[in-house]
């Protein structure tokens, strides 16, 4: 197979954009799918210091790279979940791909605040990977809005995406289903939430790293077993396997012509209200919020008094 | 004969005859882009021809959380 665009050996083959490329144009191929998100969504202001999550893993690695290389000033922060044999070797390959690149990385340790994930596992009734979730959310938001960043870049590809538009719309969750894209518009404490990877698929990612040379993380999170959102990526895989695009077709077409249609969709009731968590101060449907919920309980199970 | 390493998984796999990467990918059952494919260090397109001697990684690309 020839590349489609310098008639090369291929090394990538794409079935959903009907070509392949060699591994310098797909370099080209990638970073304009990156730049065209950008500019379409309005993701990055000019000059504007922009923080990635990263947590090792293929997707926010690649992140990193490609908006540095598109010019743009990047650090990131990587949330320590405090997971025995999992989280200090990932933090260490985190820290030092960042420091090998010249990139500044932040570390948050939840452990720290009273949020090691094993001990919220065993204080909580809820599938683990939700609420690990939430705390991550909280923290990626709540250390890019304290320090003064305007822009959270996170590591999301397509299928990524496609994936939670399919669940959302398994369950016609209209609330979801307005705000849901690659651009969430900043607002009091909360920061804009971006994803410049939603045009590139986690084979694109993949390929992208493995040209780059980009050492990241492999192994799965030892408590992620039963994700739904693997079972949903499956389903869209063989679809696109019988039909090439059919995932970008999905994505696209719902921001254009289905978001519109749950824009300012309602929670139900007196859920829409935002109020300041009366413990960290951040926004929350509740007098406390879920993540200083979770903390009393863990703190509850061991006995301590916060 | 042809060795498989796929995800870092030991032992490997051997395969008496496989002429194409399509036909490895077949074999594991992995859609077209389910995989990274590697040999010496190169990405292979489904197209490629695979050769006895070749060591190939099968690397997996979907994410586990």
């Amino acid at each position: 197979m020839k590349c489609k665009r310098c008639g090369e050996l291929a090394a990538v083959k794409l079935p959903s954009h009907h070509a392949g490329f060699c591994p310098t144009c797909f370099e080209v191929f990638f970073k304009r799918q990156v730049e065209t998100a950008i500019r379409r969504h309005a993701m990055i202001k000019p000059g504007e210091k922009v923080l990635v999550a990263v947590s090792g893993g293929k997707d926010s690695l690649a992140l990193m790279r490609v908006l540095s290389d598109l010019g743009h000033d990047v650090d990131g922060l990587h949330v320590h979940l405090g997971i025995p044999d999992s989280s200090d070797p990932v933090c260490e390959r985190t820290e030092s791909y960042c420091r090998e690149n010249g990139f500044r990385l932040h570390v948050l340790r939840t452990a720290e605040v009273g949020l090691a994930i094993p001990e919220v596992k065993d204080s909580v009734h809820r599938p683990i990977c939700a609420v690990c979730g939430k705390i991550k959310r909280h923290y990626f938001n709540r250390f890019a809005y304290e320090n003064g960043y305007t822009a959270l870049a996170t590591g999301h590809n397509l299928d990524d995406e496609v994936a939670r538009l399919f669940a959302n719309t398994l369950r016609w969750d209209a609330k979801y289903l307005g705000t849901q894209g690659p651009t969430l518009p900043g607002e009091g404490r909360f920061v804009r939430k971006i994803k410049p990877l939603y045009r590139v698929t986690e084979f694109e990612t993949a390929a992208y790293c493995f040209l780059k040379a980009i050492n990241h993380w492999k192994a799965a999170c030892p408590y992620s077993g039963g994700a739904s959102f693997t079972g949903h990526k499956k389903l869209f895989a063989d679809l696109e396997d019988r039909s090439p695009g059919q995932k970008t077709a999905f994505y696209e077409a719902f921001l254009a012509q289905g978001r519109p249609q749950f824009a300012g969709a309602s929670r139900g009731e007196g859920q829409d209200t935002l109020y300041a968590c009366t413990q960290c101060g951040f926004p929350s449907s509740g007098e406390v919020c879920g993540v200083c919920r979770v903390r009393e309980l863990v703190a509850k199970r061991k006995g301590e008094v916060l | 004969m042809i060795t498989v390493t796929i995800d870092g998984k030991k032992p490997p796999l051997t395969y008496p005859k496989l002429k194409t990467v399509l036909q490895l990918l077949h074999n594991l059952n992995l859609r077209v882009n389910d995989a990274l494919i590697i040999r010496d260090g190169e990405l292979l397109t489904p197209d490629r021809h695979l050769w006895p001697g070749d060591e190939i990684t099968v690397r997996r690309v979907v994410s586990r959380g």
